[in-house]
């Protein structure tokens, strides 16, 4: 589904992104994680082909390059910010972006009701989405990410600021849509949420630190949970934050 | 008080770390007052040219003289061959010279001048005004009414049968008469007629830049730009999409502004002109909205989009022969005037509503508009793939 092979990405002399090498399956929740500035949303970007690597490439569903419109049609995104049109519905939004992926019509209309169905969203799909708490505008944008039928779906950071309860659901729909084929490819900070995943990544300042399954991680690590394996990873790859972390009493 | 100097403090620290907004604060003012200053400093002066036919030439080079007293007025030569007498085909020739714009007035003395005044007439001065400047047409005016007081005196004394020959030097002179003949408009024309029709090219700019400017820096913060550059979309398509939705409110707007106008403007209006009108009112409108996409795109946030808005609206007050000639400037200011969408749009809207040309006629000025925007369009595409960069 996605292949990447030795991508380069500097930023005005910063290197965002060190020699990076990784396949991704198809429907599989596949999870970025790391922590602010450690790649994740560079990575993002050059697989949706916003970005170009200054070095190596990138070949998604199978040869076609990042940015071209076959890949991009085969792409749903979800931003980290709350990206809606707040003076149109929560329906209008999803036709809106349904109709940028070139849908339309009663097919268009189809889609719709069959998102927002999935996301809950049926009975609050006349209000405006300026009227909506935070959790149900992240629905909804999930619902117009969703619309055009996407092979692959970026989420950025799809649960931040969402109730514990709702985010539980947004990984249960994640789990849905990877058993219908698509690929999910989730970036998060919130490392303990991402044992949802079937396979995560640990990133940090550019380098793949650690890749494998939420629980092969763990036992490797001999931790309770993925957060402290995460830790151990960083620990291992990076004495000077270890030092920082035993100057502070941690393990 | 310590609260209130804590908020003061984190302003400033922001300001003084965005270093863009910084200079922006600091260059804005200083380069819009430069802008005043350049565009005030300098007066306006109209160009005169005289011309004589026959005896009358005798009495050029007094009313050159009386004439160079003048402020704010400088004589010009004109291209007409001296021995030219044919009337008409002078007539013709001194109108040709002031539509190519090589003077604003053309003082003409006809041979039977010194004629009317020995017959104890007055005598007649004709004076032919481009017309469609009022500052300019007022000062020739003025200029000769002046110059030819002092002319009378010069010329031939006229004798009332009821004066002896002993009073005529010293009271009995009669002024000149001075027939006006306009190229463009009339006498009635205002000053305010001069300036009404080009408030439709400036608001539609003015109104249309500062909510397409505003409007993209929203959806940029928003993030639903950033979803619409991601979509399997094209930049054109995007920006056509957004100009579409914009007319629906900036063609009544302007609708709105140019019914206004042709209610104001003291001379009829014909149906062509109202169409060339809204032709030049469309093109504004592209222009505007594409300078606000691209203002949005170079800012950097809300700040730097706002101060922006100075900074391309006050030149082309200044700049655009919107209030002051063009002419006057100095060659530098007259091409930087050239590069500003607005002047061309005054330039013809002027034609249109004052010179009565058709709308073809100012094709030059509308190349320009459509070349601008074309440029504009490039700086786009080549800024928002800037911006996509930006945003990783």
């Amino acid at each position: 589904m996605i292949e990447i092979e030795h991508v380069l990405k500097t930023y005005r002399g910063h290197t965002a992104l060190h020699d990076l090498t990784l396949s991704i399956p198809e429907g599989r929740i596949f999870g970025l994680l790391g922590p602010n500035g450690a790649g994740k949303t560079t990575l993002l970007r050059l697989i949706m082909g916003v970005l170009r690597p200054d070095a190596g490439t990138i070949r998604l569903f199978g040869g076609l390059a990042p940015g071209v419109l076959e890949a991009t049609r085969r792409i749903g995104y979800m931003p980290q910010q709350l990206a809606l049109y707040e003076g149109l519905s929560v329906r209008e939004n999803v036709l809106f972006f349904g109709r940028m992926y070139g849908l339309g019509g009663a097919a268009l209309a189809a889609r719709a009701d069959e998102v927002l169905q999935r996301v809950e969203l049926t009975a609050r799909q006349s209000s405006l989405a300026g009227t909506l708490s935070g959790g149900m505008m992240r629905r909804a944008m999930l619902a117009s990410a969703l619309v055009h039928g996407p092979r692959l779906l970026i989420l950025d950071e799809p649960t931040a600021g969402v109730d514990p309860l709702l985010r539980l659901r947004f990984w249960d729909w994640f789990r849905q849509l990877a058993a219908e084929g698509i690929t999910v490819l989730v970036t998060t900070h919130h490392i303990s949420e991402a044992s949802h995943c079937s396979e995560v990544l640990f990133l940090r300042e550019g380098h793949i630190l650690e890749r494998g399954r939420p629980a092969d991680l763990i036992a490797r690590y001999g931790t309770a949970d993925l957060e402290a394996a995460f830790v151990q990873a960083t620990q291992r790859a990076l004495p000077e934050a270890a030092a920082l972390m035993n100057g502070e009493g941690q393990p | 008080m310590r609260v209130m100097g804590w908020i003061a403090w984190r302003v400033i620290l922001e300001i003084v770390r965005d270093r863009r907004t910084l200079a922006f604060f600091f260059l804005v003012p200083v380069l819009v007052m430069s802008l005043v200053y350049l565009a005030l400093f300098q007066d306006e002066t109209a160009r005169i040219a005289v011309l004589a036919r026959g005896a009358a030439r005798l009495f050029v080079y007094d009313l050159e003289r009386a004439l160079e007293k003048q402020k704010d007025v400088v004589l010009v030569p004109l291209d007409i061959p001296d021995d030219e007498r044919d009337p008409q085909k002078l007539r013709t020739d001194i109108e040709a010279a002031l539509r190519a714009g090589q003077a604003d007035g053309v003082l003409y003395f006809e041979e039977s001048l010194l004629a009317e005044r020995f017959a104890g007439k007055r005598g007649t001065l004709h004076l032919y005004l481009e017309g469609s400047r009022p500052t300019l047409t007022g000062l020739v005016a003025s200029a000769v009414g002046d110059a030819t007081d002092d002319l009378a005196a010069a010329l031939p004394v006229v004798i009332d049968s009821d004066c002896s020959a002993k009073c005529a030097n010293s009271v009995n002179v009669k002024p000149l008469e001075v027939a006006k003949h306009y190229l463009y408009g009339s006498e009635d024309y205002r000053l305010i007629d001069f300036f009404l029709p080009v408030l439709l090219p400036f608001f539609v700019f003015f109104l249309t830049f500062i909510l397409s400017n505003i409007t993209f820096q929203r959806e940029r913060v928003r993030g639903t730009l950033e979803r619409l550059l991601i979509a399997p979309l094209a930049l054109p398509q995007v920006v056509l999409g957004y100009m579409t939705g914009f007319l629906l409110f900036s063609v009544p707007q302007a609708g709105i502004v140019l019914v206004f106008l042709l209610a104001l403007i003291g001379f009829p209006v014909s149906a062509a002109q109202v169409i060339s009108l809204c032709a030049i009112a469309l093109l504004m409108l592209l222009i505007a909205l594409l300078l606000g996409l691209l203002v949005s795109f170079a800012a950097r946030n809300e700040f730097q989009a706002v101060q922006f808005i100075p900074l391309v609206i006050l030149p082309q007050i200044f700049f655009s022969d919107m209030i002051w000639s063009i002419d006057r400037f100095a060659a530098p200011f007259r091409w930087f005037a050239m590069l500003l969408p607005l002047t061309h749009a005054n330039i013809a809207t002027r034609d249109v509503m004052l010179k009565h040309q058709a709308l073809w006629q100012t094709w030059p000025h509308l190349l320009a508009l459509l070349a601008m925007a074309g440029v504009v369009l490039l700086l786009l595409s080549w800024v928002g793939r800037r911006h996509r960069d930006r945003v990783g």
